[in-house]
C-alpha cells in the first residue's frame, strides 16, 4: 500500500467509527422519543387535562391535579430561583468582579450544576419537610430553585461579562451611578442571554422527579394548597408506570409526552432567542 | 476663542494599583473655549492623563492620584468632589464607538435621563439640536428608533458624540476618537471640533500628528509619564524647544 492509499484508508476508518458512534447516540434517542410519541399520542385525550384521577383500577379520570400541581410548583420555583439566580450573576460579574469571593462562588456553583438531583431533595426534606411533618408544595419548589439558581446564576454572570466594559466606562462618564448603567444599559445588553439562561433552567427543572419525591411527593387530588403535598406529573409518571394498572400505564406514557413536548419547546425558545440575538 | 483658565493641573502624579508610577508631575494650563492635544508615543500616559479628568481611574480598585487637578478653580481630586456631577460637566468619548444597546433616539436620551430631563418634547428638542451638532440629524432623522447598532463605525462616533453633547458638558475628552474609523469619517469628525470649541473646551487623546497639527491649540507632548513640553500648537510643530519633541514630530521614534 503506498502512504497515500494508507493515509486515505486511516480517514476512511475515523469517518466510519464516529458515523457509527453518531448514530448510536441517535438511535436511542430517536428510540426513546419516538416511543413516547407513540405511546403518548395515543393515551392523549381531554379527560386527561379536565379530571382528577378515578380511583385505582376504575378505567377514566385524568390528571388534571398533576398539570395544576406541576405548573404550581415550577412557577414557584421559578418565583424563587430566577430573582436569586440574577442578582447573584449580577454580584459576580459586576461588584465583585475579578475579586477572590467571586472566583469561589462561581466554581461552587459550577459543582451545585452537577450535584445528583437527588441529594438536593434529601437535604430540603431534613431542612423543610421533616420539620413541618409532612410533605408540601413549598418544599418541593425550593428544591427545585436550588437545582435553577445555579445555573440562572453562572448564565447571567457569563451574559454580564459579554458586555463590553468600554460601554459601561461610556455610561459612567454620563454621570451614570454604578446601580443604573447595570440595569438601564448592561442589562439590557445582556437580556436576551439571561432570559435564554432562564428558559433553559425552567426546562432543565420540569424533568425532576427525585427532588419532588423527597418534598411535595404526590396527591391523587386536586388542591391549590401548597402547605400540604401536591402532584406533579414527573412523580406521577414515577407512581403510574410502577403500578399494576393498564390505565395508568397510559396515562403515565401521556403525561412523559405532554413533559417532553413541554421542554421542548421551553428548549426552541430558548434557542430562537438565541438566534434573533445574535443574527 | 480662547479664554481664561478652564483646568489647571498642578504637580499631579499618577500611581495605577500595585504602584506603577504613571504620570510624573505633570503641570499644564488648558484654556476655555480651546482645542488641548495630548500626543507622544504608546504607553507614554497620555490617556492615563485624559482619563484623570473625569476620574475613570476611580473605577477600578487602588489606582492612586496625587497633586491637584484645577477646573474652574476647584480641586476635582479632592475626596469631596461628586463623581456624578463631575461626569456630567467634563463628558468623554472614548476610541472605540460606546453605543448602547438601544435605539438612537434612547442612546442620547439616557444622559438626558439622567439629569431629569423625561418630558417627550424636550427630549426630541435636545437630541435633535444635539444630532445636528454632531453632523448626524440629516443621516439619522427618519430612523430614530432603529438601533444603534444599525449604523457605521463612523455614524456611532458621532452618535457617542452626540450622547456626550446632549447633557451640555463645559469639556469634553477625546480618546483618540478617529483611529478606529476610515479617513473619510475622520474628516467629518475633525470638522466638527471647529464648532464645538465654541461652546465648549476639548481635550483630545490622539496618535495622528497631523491631526494634532490640524485641530488643536495647544499641544502637550509626554514621553514615560512625563509632560516634556506644553505650548502653543503651531510653536510644539513649527520650533519645539526640547530636543526629545523634536525628534518625536518628525518621525525619529514612536
Amino acid at each position: 500500500m503506498t502512504r497515500e492509499q494508507r493515509r486515505k484508508a486511516e480517514g476512511g476508518l475515523a469517518l466510519t467509527l464516529s458515523t457509527l458512534a453518531a448514530l448510536m447516540g441517535l438511535f436511542w434517542l430517536v428510540f426513546i422519543l419516538g416511543d413516547v410519541l407513540l405511546h403518548g399520542v395515543k393515551s392523549l385525550n381531554w379527560s386527561l387535562f379536565m379530571n382528577d384521577p378515578a380511583p385505582p383500577g376504575v378505567e377514566g379520570g385524568g390528571l388534571r391535579n398533576a398539570f395544576v400541581g406541576q405548573l404550581m410548583i415550577t412557577l414557584s420555583a421559578t418565583l424563587i430561583g430566577v430573582p436569586i439566580g440574577v442578582l447573584g450573576g449580577t454580584f459576580l460579574a459586576e461588584y465583585a468582579r475579578g475579586s477572590r469571593i467571586a472566583r469561589i462562588i462561581s466554581i461552587l456553583s459550577d459543582i451545585m450544576v452537577s450535584v445528583p438531583s437527588i441529594v438536593i431533595g434529601t437535604f430540603i426534606y431534613a431542612i423543610l419537610v421533616k420539620p413541618a411533618g409532612h410533605f408540601n408544595g413549598w418544599a418541593g419548589a425550593v428544591a427545585l430553585s436550588i437545582i435553577m439558581i445555579p445555573v440562572v446564576l453562572r448564565t447571567t454572570e457569563d451574559m454580564l461579562s459579554l458586555v463590553p466594559w468600554t460601554v459601561r466606562e461610556a455610561a459612567f462618564a454620563l454621570g451614570a451611578p454604578y446601580y443604573k448603567v447595570i440595569t438601564q444599559v448592561v442589562y439590557r445588553g445582556a437580556a436576551t442571554g439571561i432570559l435564554t439562561g432562564i428558559l433553559l433552567s425552567i426546562a432543565r427543572v420540569s424533568g425532576e422527579t427525585a427532588p419532588l419525591l423527597f418534598t411535595s411527593f404526590n396527591n391523587s387530588f386536586f388542591s391549590y394548597n401548597m402547605n400540604q403535598p401536591v402532584a406533579s406529573l414527573t412523580v406521577t409518571i414515577f407512581q403510574y408506570a410502577m403500578g399494576p394498572y393498564d390505565n395508568w400505564h397510559e396515562q403515565a406514557w401521556a403525561a412523559a409526552f405532554v413533559i417532553t413536548i413541554f421542554i421542548l419547546l421551553l428548549t426552541i425558545a430558548g434557542r430562537l432567542i438565541i438566534k434573533w440575538r445574535y443574527r | 476663542m480662547a479664554g481664561g483658565t478652564e483646568i489647571e493641573v498642578k504637580g499631579l502624579d499618577f500611581y495605577y494599583a500595585g504602584n506603577v508610577h504613571a504620570l510624573k508631575k505633570i503641570n499644564l494650563t488648558v484654556l476655555r473655549n480651546s482645542v488641548t492635544a495630548l500626543i507622544g508615543p504608546s504607553g507614554c500616559g497620555k490617556t492615563t492623563l485624559l482619563r484623570c479628568f473625569n476620574r475613570m481611574h476611580d473605577l477600578y480598585p487602588k489606582n492612586r492620584y496625587e497633586g491637584e487637578i484645577l477646573f474652574q478653580g476647584d480641586n476635582i481630586l479632592s475626596a469631596g468632589t461628586d463623581l456624578i456631577n463631575l461626569r456630567s460637566r467634563i463628558g468623554m468619548v472614548f476610541q472605540k464607538p460606546t453605543p448602547f444597546p438601544m435605539s438612537i433616539f434612547d442612546n442620547i436620551a439616557y444622559g438626558l435621563k439622567l439629569k431629569g430631563i423625561k418630558k417627550r418634547t424636550d427630549l426630541s428638542e435636545r437630541i435633535e439640536k444635539a444630532l445636528r451638532h454632531a453632523a448626524l440629524w440629516d443621516e439619522v432623522r427618519d430612523k430614530l428608533n432603529a438601533s444603534a447598532y444599525d449604523l457605521s463605525g463612523g455614524q456611532q462616533q458621532r452618535l457617542v458624540i452626540a450622547r456626550a453633547l446632549a447633557v451640555n458638558p463645559e469639556v469634553l475628552l477625546f480618546d483618540e476618537p478617529t483611529s478606529a474609523l476610515d479617513p473619510i469619517s475622520t474628516a467629518k469628525i475633525e470638522d466638527l471640533f471647529e464648532g464645538l470649541k465654541r461652546d465648549i473646551t476639548i481635550i483630545i487623546v490622539t496618535h495622528n500628528m497631523q491631526q494634532a497639527a490640524r485641530i488643536s491649540d495647544s499641544t502637550g507632548f509626554l514621553m514615560l509619564g512625563e509632560l516634556i513640553e506644553f505650548g502653543h500648537t503651531d510653536r510644539i510643530f513649527t520650533a519645539p524647544a526640547e530636543k526629545l519633541t523634536e525628534d518625536y514630530i518628525t518621525g525619529r521614534f514612536g
